[in-house]
């Protein structure tokens, strides 16, 4: 995740000190992702020393108000019109987890899958909870949030798919050898990664 | 009201689907209305064109309020409240002398004022000869005859010497102002040319009272009355003294029945309970053929709302809810087609009456419309449509509602009762042929005829899954149909039941037609020697025979035309009569066993021919021809048995009866004979004598008739001089012996029963057909995404058309065989109780065009005029 | 709180021999009023058996299936019928209406069926189709509407009169992501209201909604989730 970008795009809707952008970011994106002042200023450091923000003095209370700069304006634009890199699959540890169940003797790989997929639905209901209170609000901040909710509830939904798909060929495969079926949950594993 | 309440639903679903379903419902309708359409028209053209006595009125009463009619020797009458049904006790004098106007206005009361009318007949010179005229003695003038005859131009008679014709006589070359003869009587002037309001197609001319002379040759009194409704008392009284009266009043207010007199009501006739029966079969067949035509329809209906009925369910319908659903379907197209139809069928009617007056010589009522009777239609057509519905409603109330709701097809398996009871009914109906065939007559074998048919439908089932055994040998598009069809039971079961009872009908009405024309044909007799004629007159004396003779010969040119002698049996001039018979010597005619012809009407205008050659036109063997020539010459007789008599002599006797003498005049007479045996002597004379024997016996002889030889006559030769005898005497026939020939009605008939079988069939097949293609929307669509040549859909259509044809057709012939066997007994059993003789003619040509040709020119049809798009997507509704 | 449907030990066998299938195996199940439970599994796994027998549409072979505390098997097919109409509603995954009925008719087609008045009833059918907000669309014909209308309108008739017990089978199937959300807050917000929902589905997306997921396998219960995690996530702390 990009604080980096997340903060120029921040401010490009107006000058903002370091614990005002921290709010922001939590509300907009509904706590999922907390951070702490520290990041802010250090991020804020950063990219100031890159040119991207400048200070703009301080307010009454004495806050440090950063402004963003034109070179800022260009990042930002380029960060919201290039995809996400899906080069390199993020370490998932519930596919290494299941990979290993599969192919470490004596494991029953059924729960294992089972109780993942309970989890996750449980985690799934939550979600869903969330976004019915976040559909109740009206504002642009609210949409915002449910989006968020959204990305979680698919990549949770995506994930129990994945599950039942596994306990399908785990049956099917009951006889085949382990070591290419660990090789085909990992192709396997990479492409619900692609859909999330 | 709760009741009513739970069809609500239902109706307004069947509304719905009957709009959304346009050509299945325009197919219904279609189907339900003809028959009410074409029973309606009937019904009023029948009604229209009886006149009753209350519509009559005007016509025969003008504006009289009775007629009073006296016939001498009447005594008492007794009349019905319309005096057509009249009876007399015939005490009365038949010297009786008609009464005068004066006399009849004093019996009906003072204030009556009245007009005499007398009808008769005379003949009218015309340009071509006379021509027969009815005529009336009536002073047009007078307001009470106004209704009875039409003036249209000119006025009516004034004088003694005018005359008012009608259309048909001016048409016979007179105009307003011409001079009129009639034949043996006076000149008139033609001042008048209208119509009589009662009949038209026959001449008729009307003058004053005593103009045409009626008086004198009249048999009866009529005369018009006013000046007061006449009161059935009045009838009564007038009654009593030998007189019948129309009277207005009485007819428009009847008494009650009782005060009828008892000797009229013997008249009254009861029902006839054949006629009754004839009604009731028509009327089932009907509904049969009706029901199996529009059940199809119906049954895809049904499936077509199978995923709305399971929704009802789910939602909490009953078997019973989804039932009335389906009936409800029936109830509005069946209502609506009643309708439709009884209110076409009344333009129809209106429309054609001009057509049926054309020919019809008496002239129509007023347009009357039997509202009880067309209730009774519409009833009908609606029953039909519910009886239509009612298997698969059935049929929908019994689905499987989870199968259904899960997109597959909810049917549960037939059950075997259906068959057997099938099974049952046919065997119920073969027995019933058998004992209609030993004796119970037609009625019996109609009705067995019924249960057959009906025992077929339900076999039906087991015949399709049968074939749809077979069909795995067949090609692509026959295979799909065939077992299709089976699958599809619902709608192909009816359809093909449609066909078969079509065919079983014409089958068996085929067996009987035809099997009659075998026993006409089988027991025909020639008259005469093949192609050999006889001219014949009833009427005709002395030299009209010439002239006839001359006629005969212009027409046949090449003929020999010869006058044949006879007794003159009808009598002479004094109105004395004679009979001869001819027996063998020694017995009594009243011995049965002694007689030499079982039956004799000779077609030689006499029974006894006179002659001392033999006549050329008589049939005889040609062995015999020599010695009965001989016979003939040496003073002989020639006798005809077909009784297997035996005799050297034989003995004529004339009976005389003279008109003012109370008794007969017996002469006998014995001569040689020969006895020529024929085997079939009904149209034989009974004897051919010489000349001398007829003077001995005392009777009249002259010319009988003329024999025509030695020409082959055509029948348009035969029709030129059939014209040319016409013209000098209307009673002159000219007979021509062809053998037999195919009467022109059964010709018809039979042509009739195929165009009527053939359109019933084909309205089976086509409704079944096009059912099936747009059911078959979603198999199609699949089998051209498989690469299907457009071109299948015409196949899978025609393979259809022939599947419900052929098996229909085939079921039906095989069923039709039952009654028309055993109709063939009662049909063409001999009237005398020797001739045992049974005819059956089988019509394999028609029965194989059924079969065979019919389904496939109509899969050929249907082929040719499919479309032959492919649906590209399934539609699911 | 009692139950507002109970299964025990519910088995459902079609065909016998050599093809027995085991659409339901022993299953027990409950759902309490004001309770929304989800059922998962694959196709084939015994989903809509299992419908069909809470509403009385089919019997089990063995077990017992208990409605509003009344045994089903005990009613006869005409008592079933007037459950339907009175204590079940239905919800299927699309063709739900009859094309022949308008949105308001097909609404009233219980109490019609029921012999309620055409009046009583079109007017409790207006009301609820109030409450799937489409209330202005009541005289339209299922052929002019969307799917998502037409689905809101088989939710409406599934709750008319007050029922409660709503049995959806995969209600949201042929709809997109949107338009089936609408639908399940529908379900979702009658079951707050007091009514007990049954919900067949095979994603797990639409199963969140539930208070409960039940999963099945080859017509045996393999597992249950209960939460109550998003009360206890949403105390601590959130912005909202
Ligand atoms: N009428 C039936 N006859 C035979 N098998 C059936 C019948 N109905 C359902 N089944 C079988 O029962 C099982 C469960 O079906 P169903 O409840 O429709 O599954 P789901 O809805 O979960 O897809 C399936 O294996 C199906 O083939
Ligand atoms: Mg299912």
């Amino acid at each position: 995740m990009s604080v980096k970008q997340a903060l120029l795009a921040l401010l490009e809707e107006g000058p903002r000190y370091g614990y005002q952008l921290r709010a922001q970011f939590e509300h907009r994106t509904g706590a999922t992702w907390p951070l702490n002042v520290g990041q802010v200023y250090t991020t804020l450091t950063r990219l100031e020393r890159d040119g991207l923000v400048e200070g703009a003095g301080a307010d009454a209370e004495g806050h440090v108000v950063y402004r963003i700069t034109e070179a800022g304006r260009d990042e930002v634009a380029a960060w919201f019109t290039t995809p996400v890199s899906r080069t390199q699959p993020p370490r998932d540890e519930l596919a290494i987890k299941l990979a290993l169940a599969v192919t470490v003797p004596g494991v029953d790989v059924g729960r294992v899958i089972q109780q993942q997929r309970s989890a996750t639905m449980t985690a799934l209901q939550d979600y869903t909870r969330l976004k019915r209170r976040a559909a109740a609000g009206q504002e642009r901040e609210d949409l915002a949030w449910s989006l968020v909710l959204d990305s979680l509830v698919f990549a949770a939904e995506a994930e129990i798919r994945w599950l039942d798909h596994c306990e399908a060929r785990l049956r099917r495969a009951e006889l085949e050898r382990p070591e290419t079926l660990l090789e085909e949950i990992l192709a396997d594993e990479a492409e619900a990664q692609a859909h999330r | 009201m709760r009741w009513l309440r739970s069809w609500r639903l239902p109706l307004r679903l069947a509304r719905r689907e009957a709009a959304r379903a346009r050509g299945r419902s325009v197919l219904v309708l279609v189907m339900i209305a003809l028959p009410v359409l074409a029973v309606t028209a009937a019904d009023v053209v029948i009604q229209t064109a009886q006149v009753s006595a209350a519509e009559g009125l005007d016509r025969r009463l003008g504006s009289a309020d009775a007629l009073i009619t006296y016939q001498p020797g009447s005594g008492q009458v007794f009349q019905d409240v319309d005096p057509t049904v009249s009876t007399s006790n015939g005490t009365g004098d038949t010297e009786q002398v008609l009464p005068e106007l004066a006399e009849v206005e004093q019996a009906v009361g003072p204030g009556t004022t009245g007009i005499s009318w007398d009808q008769g007949s005379v003949g009218v010179e015309t340009a071509k000869g006379v021509s027969d005229t009815e005529v009336s003695e009536l002073d047009l003038r007078d307001p009470l005859s106004d209704g009875i005859f039409d003036v249209t131009s000119g006025r009516p008679a004034a004088a003694t010497d005018e005359i008012v014709i009608n259309h048909e006589l001016a048409d016979r070359g007179f105009d307003l102002g011409d001079e009129l003869t009639v034949r043996g009587g006076a000149t008139y002037t033609v001042v008048g040319i209208g119509d009589g309001t009662s009949y038209h197609g026959y001449p008729m001319a009307v003058g004053l009272p005593g103009s045409l002379g009626l008086a004198e040759k009249r048999y009866q009194a009529s005369f018009l009355v006013g000046g007061g409704a006449v009161s059935w008392d009045q009838v009564r009284e007038l009654n009593a003294e030998g007189a019948l009266v129309l009277s207005r009043a009485v007819v428009l207010d009847p008494p009650p029945r009782s005060e009828i007199p008892d000797e009229v009501k013997a008249f009254e006739s009861g029902t006839d309970s054949a006629m009754v029966a004839v009604i009731v079969l028509i009327v089932v067949m009907a509904l049969i053929e009706v029901v199996l035509l529009a059940g199809p329809a119906f049954a895809v209906g049904a499936r077509r709302q199978s995923r709305a009925l399971a929704l009802m369910a789910a939602t909490g319908g009953t078997p019973r809810q989804a039932r009335r659903v389906v009936l409800a379907n029936g109830v509005v197209l069946g209502g609506i087609g009643a309708i439709l139809g009884v209110l076409v069928g009344l333009v129809v009617a209106w429309l054609s009456l001009p057509i049926v007056q054309h020919f019809s010589d008496e002239r129509l009522g007023p347009f009357d419309v039997p509202w009880p009777h067309l209730l009774g239609i519409a009833a009908f057509g609606l029953l039909s449509a519910l009886l239509a519905a009612v298997v698969p409603a059935w049929i929908a109330s019994r689905q499987d509602v989870v199968a259904v709701l899960a997109g597959r097809r909810g049917d549960r398996r037939p059950s075997l009762r259906s068959p057997l009871l099938g099974l049952v009914l046919l065997g119920v109906g073969i027995a019933g042929a058998v004992l209609g065939a030993s004796g119970r007559g037609e009625f019996f074998i109609a009705g067995a005829a019924i249960a057959a048919v009906l025992g077929m439908i339900l076999l039906v089932p087991v015949v399709l899954v049968a074939v749809a055994r077979l069909a795995r040998r067949f090609p692509l598009t026959l295979r799909y149909a065939v077992r299709d069809a089976a699958r599809h039971r619902s709608r192909t079961v009816p359809a093909v039941a449609a066909v078969a009872a079509t065919v079983a009908g014409v089958v068996a009405l085929g067996i009987g037609v035809t099997s009659d024309e075998a026993e006409n044909e089988g027991t025909y007799v020639a008259s005469l020697p093949m192609g050999t004629g006889v001219v014949t007159d009833a009427f005709a004396e002395g030299e009209q025979w010439d002239t006839l003779r001359a006629a005969t010969l212009r027409g046949l040119p090449e003929a020999t035309v010869t006058p044949m002698q006879g007794v003159a049996e009808g009598g002479d001039e004094e109105k004395t009569s004679y009979y001869v018979e001819v027996l063998v010597p020694g017995s009594d005619d009243s011995e049965e066993d002694t007689r030499l012809l079982e039956y004799s009407s000779s077609v030689f205008g006499s029974s006894v021919l006179v002659g001392d050659e033999l006549p050329s036109a008589l049939d005889l063997p040609a062995s015999a021809r020599g010695p009965a020539a001989a016979t003939l010459r040496s003073g002989g007789a020639v006798v005809f048995t077909d009784r297997g008599v035996e005799s050297e002599r034989i003995e004529v006797v004339a009976h005389r009866y003279d008109p003012d003498a109370t008794d007969e005049k017996v002469t006998r007479v014995t001569v040689p004979a020969l006895v020529v045996p024929v085997a079939d002597g009904r149209s034989a004379p009974v004897a051919v004598v010489t000349t001398a024997t007829a003077e001995r016996v005392g009777v009249p002889v002259g010319t009988m008739g003329l024999a025509v030889t030695g020409a082959g006559v055509s029948e348009q030769q035969e029709s030129d001089a059939q014209e040319a005898l016409a013209g000098i005497d209307e009673n002159a026939t000219l007979y021509v012996e062809r053998g037999y020939q195919t009467d022109d009605e059964t010709v018809i008939v039979q042509l009739v029963l195929g165009a009527l079988g053939a359109v019933l069939m084909l309205g089976g097949t086509l409704t079944a057909t096009f059912l099936a293609l747009s059911d078959a929307r979603a198999d199609l669509a699949t089998l051209s995404a498989v690469g299907a040549a457009p071109r299948t859909r015409r196949g899978v259509a025609a393979a259809y058309a022939l599947v419900v044809g052929m098996v229909g057709a085939a079921l039906g012939a095989a069923v039709g065989l039952i009654p028309g066997i055993a109709v063939s007994y009662p049909l063409t059993r001999g009237y005398e109780p020797g001739a045992a003789a049974h005819y059956l003619d089988i019509p394999w040509l028609l029965i194989v065009g059924l079969v065979v040709v019919l389904p496939l020119l109509t899969a050929l049809v249907v082929g040719l005029s499919a479309r032959s798009r492919l649906p590209l997507v399934a539609r699911l509704d | 709180m009692s139950a507002v449907l109970q299964m025990t030990d519910v088995s459902r066998v079609h065909g016998s021999g050599a093809t027995e299938v085991h659409a339901l195996r022993a299953v027990s199940f409950a759902v309490r009023p004001g309770e929304l439970v989800a059922v998962m599994g694959p196709s084939g796994s015994g989903k809509s058996t299992l419908l069909t027998l809470a509403g009385g549409l089919d019997a089990p072979t063995r077990g017992v299936v208990e409605v509003e505390g009344v045994d089903l098997a005990g009613l006869g097919n005409a008592g079933r019928a007037r459950m339907r109409r009175t204590s079940i509603g239905y919800v299927f995954q699309d063709f739900n209406l009859i094309p022949a009925l308008t949105a308001a008719e097909n609404v009233a087609l219980p109490g019609e069926l029921d012999g309620v008045g055409a009046k009583v009833a079109r007017a409790a059918a207006r009301k609820a189709l109030d409450e799937v907000g489409i209330g202005d669309l009541w005289d339209r014909f299922p052929d002019n509407m969307s799917g998502g209308q037409q689905q809101r309108v088989a939710i409406a008739r599934a709750i008319v009169g007050e029922r409660r017990l709503i049995l959806a089978d995969e209600p949201t199937g042929a709809l997109d992501t949107e338009t089936g959300e609408e639908i399940l807050r529908l379900l979702r917000a009658r079951c707050d209201a007091g009514a007990a929902g049954v919900l067949v589905t095979h994603e797990a997306r639409h199963a969140a909604w539930a208070d409960r997921v039940v999963f099945l396998r080859d017509g045996v219960v393999v597992d249950e989730t209960g939460s109550d995690r998003a009360d206890v996530l949403l105390d601590s702390g959130s912005p909202r």
